[in-house]
């Protein structure tokens, strides 16, 4: 890279400011989504919370069973008589209350350890991925408004708790070009199917955009501002989550950055040779591929240069076709017999053989043909 | 692609969304057919070729409201602009069949932009036409038989 591409930075009306920052290292930082997919799937199982059926459901009987020679089956019975109880079998994951198979215990694994490097490498990863409108838009953002991507707004929006009403939360990301954005996740505000809905998670929509801020310079005021719009996330810029930058797995947040978290983030992060200032041993992970457009490569006069030319005719052999007849189709027949270009233009087929009478053979021969 | 970022390409997206993305329609009939809904798919078929969101350049062809058609083409070297990168042309209702597609072929294929998509876009303009046109009412049966015979009568009396 020559020179480090920049981001202007919009002010709080949408319009760009003038003010540009340096693109952070960490949007170069390689897009793995086999890495995202696989730590996010760690991660997401530890906010569970253990559950498991009573450990004495169904077990609560003191049946033992009847043993052979009484022409039942020798699962445990209940004991005793006097109840419609007795004599039923018990225990069994087969029986009318019995025991479930295989009863789920609180002990089960439910958090899963993903290795530190392996996260920070995801959510670099998943920053990186975030400032691509194409998987913005492929995740479902709605992004066609705004101006540029990735989306600063300027931190003077924010100063001395200027936002702190969801009213100018809803104003700002509305002039920024996320109104879009907003609409398609109230709008996406579905029942849940199932029991989640008796659970605390009654509905289901779209995640909208993830405000990113700075809490030393920006305040936590803005929080509190947008926590009440639906789809809205905010983070701190020194705790992002890749929950809230891959949901589901899927690469591609729409995020919308305080400049100065924006710019916060080179120290957050480092850079691919100076190590992060506030993660330890950190260095961004590097491209494989220092340029990751395949067609240039392939097209580059450096990969054409040493390329053996091509096997085989520049005319490809049609299969499949139908057989022409060479004497009706002339085209054909010079194909096989180029001489029948000169042969019909010279008109061989049509000339008489001029060449008179044949001479009357010598005296010589005809006496050697009868031996006289 | 974002030709400002070394990390990303057309081809990187296209690997990155193929199996799933918010355009993707996946359906187990017509032996699991894969469609698109990008507004940037001339052909409404996923593949690299015409996902429109992964390449730089991209031509859309759409029904406009009023009865016209729109097209769309991507601006190339705009892509980290999300708000400047598409260019529109509208064509109204009353404009000619054959101006539209002169309008959208050019579009399409001059400029070295996507001659490849030049048919298909053609082909995606004729169609919108055929399904704008209004549908004439289907015309009152004739009466046949015994009620023709039943009709006339009550003519001549």
């Amino acid at each position: 890279m020559a020179s480090r591409p920049t981001v202007s930075i919009a002010s709080a009306e949408g319009k760009p400011t003038g003010a540009t920052a340096p693109l952070p290292a960490v949007f170069t930082a390689p897009i793995r989504p086999d890495i995202v997919q696989q730590v996010h799937t760690g991660l997401a199982k530890n906010k569970r919370q253990p559950y498991a059926v009573s450990e004495k459901a169904g077990e609560q009987t003191s049946a033992e069973s009847w043993g052979t020679g009484r022409a039942v089956a020798r699962i445990p019975r209940v004991s005793g008589g006097g109840t419609h109880r007795a004599g039923q079998a018990a225990f069994g994951n087969q029986c009318r209350s019995g025991r479930m198979f295989a009863p789920t215990k609180v002990w089960r694994k439910w958090h899963q350890k993903v290795n530190q490097g392996q996260r920070r490498f995801a959510t670099a990863s998943a920053l990186a991925a975030s400032s691509v409108p194409s998987l913005l838009f492929a995740r479902g953002h709605r992004i066609g408004n705004v101006a540029e991507v990735p989306l600063v707004v300027d931190s003077k929006t924010f100063e001395n708790a200027a936002i702190t009403k969801t009213k100018a939360a809803v104003a700002l990301l509305q002039a920024v070009g996320a109104g879009q954005e907003l609409v398609k996740v109230s709008k996406s505000r579905k029942l849940r199917a199932g029991k989640g809905k008796l659970r605390n998670r009654r509905f289901r929509q779209r995640r909208g955009p993830l405000v990113v801020y700075n809490p030393e310079t920006d305040g936590k005021e803005l929080v509190r501002a947008f926590r009440n719009i639906p789809g809205v996330e905010t983070s701190s810029v020194f705790a992002l989550n890749l929950l809230q930058l891959a949901p589901g797995g899927h690469l591609g947040r729409f995020i919308v950055w305080t400049s100065s978290a924006f710019e916060a983030l080179d120290t957050v992060y480092g850079t691919t040779t100076t190590p992060s200032a506030l993660k330890k041993d950190f260095l961004l992970p590097s491209n494989l591929v220092a340029n990751a457009d395949l067609a240039r490569l392939i097209n580059s006069s450096e990969i054409q240069s040493v390329l053996r030319a091509p096997k085989g005719e520049a005319r490809t052999k049609r299969a499949n076709v139908q057989k022409k007849n060479p004497l009706r189709n002339k085209q054909v027949m010079l194909r096989l017999n180029p001489y029948a270009a000169a042969f019909s233009k010279e008109k061989l087929g049509q000339k008489t053989v001029d060449g008179g009478k044949p001479e009357a053979p010598s005296a010589a021969f005809i006496n050697t043909l009868y031996e006289e | 692609m974002a030709a400002e970022r070394s990390n990303v390409s057309s081809d990187l997206i296209w690997q990155l969304t193929r199996n799933q993305n918010a355009y993707l329609v996946k359906r187990n009939s017509g032996g699991g057919v894969q469609l698109s809904r990008d507004p940037l798919n001339v052909l409404n078929k996923h593949s690299f070729k015409y996902a429109g969101y992964s390449n730089t350049k991209a031509v859309g062809v759409q029904a406009a409201e009023n009865g016209g058609i729109v097209a769309i083409t991507k601006k190339p070297g705009t892509a980290q602009k999300p708000a400047q990168s598409l260019a529109t042309v509208a064509y109204g209702p009353s404009a000619s069949n054959r101006k539209v597609y002169k309008g959208v072929a050019d579009r399409t294929a001059k400029h070295s932009y996507r001659a490849d998509l030049r048919e298909e876009a053609v082909a995606r303009v004729s169609a919108l036409r055929r399904a704008q046109k209004t549908k004439k009412d289907t015309p009152a049966r004739k009466p046949r038989g015994a009620q023709a015979r039943k009709a006339a009568e009550q003519e001549s009396a």
